[in-house]
């Protein structure tokens, strides 16, 4: 299980190097998919799997088809692939930074426990993570309504940005 | 650091820095900003599930849903800069050049 968690861990330094040193916005789309999955990996094996639920069906579910919608809309027909030279180049730098900067910072591999800690042995209904979802409905139920207020407002200012100002009414781009 | 830590924290860093040095699209800056909020979103869950506080775990909730918001916002700007300048391309973002 500790393998597991290095390697989801391992996935998601090595996924947000490829988004940040992406040639195209196709393939940085790819690489949020494959932080989200191995994200969601990393918080079930630390318990929380409502948690987990919650960022497949709303983060990749809901918010990135709209980027791949919008990758198929923006980006050039014909993007550059990954054997660029100044593609590898950030690929290889931030790697180097990464490497670095975990051996500044890490100890060695005997003294740090990689494997997460599920604290709830067993299977019950109601898990910890859930418990604390649902306080967002009973003592946070203010905070859950600015936030409903917040999303509603969202959609005002999005009309507003792609109405062009008088220019002429909601069109293909 | 532990290995945790360091693993959202420099995923954090390497977001940013995708975002900061964004070189020609504009939705590549805007998808590196949505890596920043992803790793904020597994960072904040960590939180409460290794310290055992299931208080904060709301907390992660509504960052995904303001974190829903930036994203519609975002995309509202490259569908306006796509409209006037007829690419999203950031060299074509030069009204304030000197």
């Amino acid at each position: 299980m500790s393998y597991l968690m290095c390697v989801l861990l391992l996935g998601l330094v090595l996924g947000l190097v490829a988004v940040a040193s992406n040639p195209s916005p196709y393939f940085a789309a790819m690489g949020l998919v494959v932080v989200a999955g191995v994200g969601c990996g990393v918080l079930v094996g630390t318990g929380g799997c409502f948690l987990s639920l919650v960022l497949f069906l709303i983060y990749l579910g809901g918010m990135l088809v709209v980027f791949a919608y919008s990758a198929a809309m923006a980006a050039e027909p014909f993007p550059e692939g990954w054997g660029s030279w100044p593609t590898l180049r950030l690929v290889g730098g931030y790697l180097v930074g990464v490497a670095v900067a975990r051996g500044l910072l890490g100890k060695n591999w005997y003294e740090e426990d990689w494997s997460g800690f599920d604290s709830i042995l067993g299977l019950t209904v109601l898990r910890g993570d859930v418990g604390g979802v649902s306080l967002m409905y009973s003592s946070g139920g203010w905070l859950l309504m600015g936030g409903g207020w917040v999303l509603l407002l969202t959609l005002f200012v999005v009309l507003e940005l792609t109405r062009g100002l008088g220019r002429g009414a909601l069109r293909a781009v | 650091m532990t290995p945790t830590h360091f693993a959202f924290s420099s995923a954090f860093m390497l977001g940013l820095a995708g975002l900061a040095f964004h070189r020609t699209h504009f939705l590549s800056a805007l998808l590196c900003l949505e890596g920043l909020m992803l790793s904020l979103f597994i960072a904040l869950s960590l939180w409460t599930l290794q310290f055992n506080t299931m208080n904060s775990a709301s907390l992660p909730m509504i960052l995904l849903a303001f974190s829903a918001c930036e994203a519609g916002a975002g995309l509202a700007l490259l569908v306006a800069t796509t409209r006037t300048h007829s690419n999203s391309r950031l060299q074509s973002l030069n009204l304030l050049q000197c």
